[in-house]
């Protein structure tokens, strides 16, 4: 598998290269979302606000207002709990294009519970007018940007940084409103989004060895939740449907999939995997997926409990996880 | 006055061995805000060494002095500071940041004896201090509350919010010592978002002012003495400090905010904070 490195940085600012009405505001963690060089390519449309979030969702919704359009960088946890009023009042409401550049999601900080954004697709969600999307490789986190750009409203990203894996060929971009079938089965259907896609990934084709077939999709718009492929991949499970998200489960993907299932009438069971309404101890993400049962052997479990079958796999049956750089300078910028 | 507190000399040799231990640690663990917590180790140190009436054997004690260490990315040091202070066994800091440890980046009021509320999010602490401070007064309680902030995280609002509150309630039981080192994660505190003039706002603001250098043992406590002995309103310390204090190629380097030393460089600042100073 391809491991790119910070893929958003030179990316960014090719993109933006052609759009002089987009400008990027920080919250003194420039080099930490990946806009440093940003900076240093186009000053002028670069805006340093210091720790001062509230200001900065208010200042972004006033250059919105005048026709630039804001990517506000910070970590996610820091976008949307503290300025959550100006988020709603100041940039939903009136609806405007303002992109919300959530970095470290969920468990993917070491900085523990308070720096875990644990329930902000949940928010986002419950925010009327925000589009919800969430990056789960080099390809999305390349191609979100035209996807954000394309929206006439304020858009939510959780986003990925450091060195990031791609899933996905650079071909395929991605599409609004649009899952990725990555497996096909009729046995159970499994939904993942970020980081849970790649374990997923690992589960997926062991089980099919087993005897256990899946329709896995990797969803990356949070909100609006409406794909057909993701009814009928729903509907096609014959013992039930399982959800894998890196957020409580409570509000987040296995909420939208439960919303779903009950308005369209598909009786079967749905298992939702995630935070189970708890907030995390602070830890590596590799221990944290383990402990709460967010990583691929969890979801091997939830489907042989669904499925009613003991397939025998532990952990060295499924693919390796990809080897997390460990090294102190790759360190340097863990938060 | 407080007569009771160590020399100068014997402070500066904690102070010596914390800085020492907190690099072992963030060496070993990969990860830690070096510069943020060299910068406030001398003010920890005469906090829990010269100043808080706290007791490690009864952590919870309705009448202990309350300090809040609002800058949370610098759990490191509070940690081995708490250590060295008896409130943890030292042998636990060999778990900074591993998994089931109770060490987090971040302080963790459920976890740490001593730790008296979750902070990491810049701009949390100041107002539960204040809510402490009035607690004291609303109880008639004798024992004080302290914090200790960022410069940069002055930033918050939140701040100046509490600020407001703070000299409203007249609370005099509460002081706010700032870091006052200049930098804050990316770049100077004054090309980010400048917060001069800094002394003027916190007398604006309805606090008494004192500056003092944040590396002086004999400085930090005549500066408490006036915290203590100010009638009427709360006591704004700034603490004049050098982020990176104690190693040569740390100080007032902002890359060292969260950097983690290679080899050689830990070979180094182990060497110069293993010296003795003539
Ligand atoms: C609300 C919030 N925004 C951003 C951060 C990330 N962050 C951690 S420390 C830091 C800089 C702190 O600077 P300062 O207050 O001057 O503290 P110093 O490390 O210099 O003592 C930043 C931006 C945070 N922890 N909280
Ligand atoms: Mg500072």
């Amino acid at each position: 598998m391809e491991i790119v490195n910070r893929p958003h940085v030179q990316n960014f600012i090719r993109w933006a290269a052609d759009k002089p009405e987009v400008v990027v505001l920080s919250a003194d963690l420039t080099n930490s979302c990946e806009v440093g060089a940003w900076r240093d390519t186009y000053p002028e449309r670069f805006f340093s606000l210091g720790m001062a979030e509230q200001n900065m969702l208010g200042f972004a919704g006033g250059l919105a207002r005048e026709g630039f359009e804001p990517f506000v960088h910070t970590f996610a946890v820091f976008i949307y709990r503290r300025p959550y009023d100006q988020l709603a009042m100041s940039i939903a409401y009136p609806n405007l294009p303002v992109r919300l550049m959530a970095f470290l999601p969920g468990i993917t900080t070491p900085g523990g519970v308070t720096h875990q954004a644990i329930e902000d697709v949940a928010v986002m969600r419950a925010t009327p007018n925000m589009t919800v999307l969430e990056t789960g490789d080099a390809t999305e986190v390349e191609s979100v940007l035209d996807v954000a750009h394309a929206v006439d409203g304020p858009v939510y990203v959780r986003f990925l940084r450091g060195r990031v894996p791609r899933l996905f060929p650079r071909t395929e971009p991605m599409v609004l409103g649009q899952a990725r079938v990555l497996h096909e089965g009729d046995d159970v259907t499994v939904l993942t989004a970020g980081i849970t896609t790649e374990e997923a990934l690992r589960a997926v084709p062991a089980l099919a060895d087993a005897g256990v077939h899946a329709t896995h999709l990797h969803v990356s718009t949070h909100k609006p939740f409406d794909d057909p492929t993701v009814l009928a991949a729903l509907r096609r499970a014959k013992r039930g449907v399982v959800t894998l998200e890196n957020h409580t489960i409570v509000g987040g993907l296995g909420t939208a999939v439960a919303e779903l299932m009950a308005e369209h009438a598909v009786g079967t069971p749905l298992v939702r995997l995630g935070l189970r309404d708890t907030y995390a101890h602070g830890a590596s993400q590799a221990y944290l997926m383990r402990e709460y049962g967010l990583d691929a052997m969890a979801l091997v479990r939830a489907v042989e409990r669904l499925t009613d079958t003991d397939t025998g796999l532990a952990e060295d049956d499924l693919a390796k996880v990809r080897v997390e750089e460990v090294h102190s300078l790759a360190k340097a910028e863990a938060l | 006055m407080n007569s009771s507190r160590p020399s100068a000399q014997h402070l500066a040799g904690i102070a010596r061995r914390i800085r020492r231990r907190d690099l072992d640690m963030i060496y070993e663990a990969g990860a830690g805000h070096l510069g943020s917590e060299l910068s406030c180790t001398d003010l920890l140190v005469a906090l829990y060494f010269g100043e808080l009436q706290v007791d490690p054997d009864e952590p919870s004690a309705p009448t202990r002095d309350r300090f809040v260490l609002s800058k949370g990315h610098a759990a490191g040091v509070l940690y081995v500071t708490l250590a060295e202070a008896g409130f943890i066994d030292p042998a636990e800091l060999a778990t900074f940041m591993q998994p089931g440890s109770r060490l987090n980046g971040h302080p963790d009021r459920k976890l740490v004896p001593g730790v008296e509320t979750n902070t990491g999010p810049l701009g949390h602490g100041l107002p539960v201090a204040v809510g402490m401070a009035k607690a004291a007064k609303l109880r008639g309680e004798s024992w004080r509350t302290w914090v200790l902030t960022g410069d940069g995280e002055l930033q918050e609002g939140s701040n100046w919010e509490a600020a407001m509150a703070a000299a409203h309630f007249g609370l005099d039981n509460l002081a706010l010592v700032i870091d006052h080192n200049r930098f804050q994660q990316g770049a100077a505190v004054a090309d980010t978002n400048d917060l001069a003039p800094l002394a003027d706002k916190w007398r604006a603001f309805g606090w008494h002012l004192h500056e003092l250098d944040g590396h002086d043992f004999d400085a930090i406590f005549a500066g408490f003495d006036v915290a203590r002995s100010t009638r009427g309103r709360p006591t704004c310390l700034i603490a004049h400090t050098n982020k990176g204090e104690g190693i040569s190629f740390t100080r007032d380097r902002v890359a060292w905010h969260h950097r983690v030393p290679t080899a050689e460089e830990y070979a180094q600042a182990r060497a110069e904070l293993t010296e003795v100073p003539s």
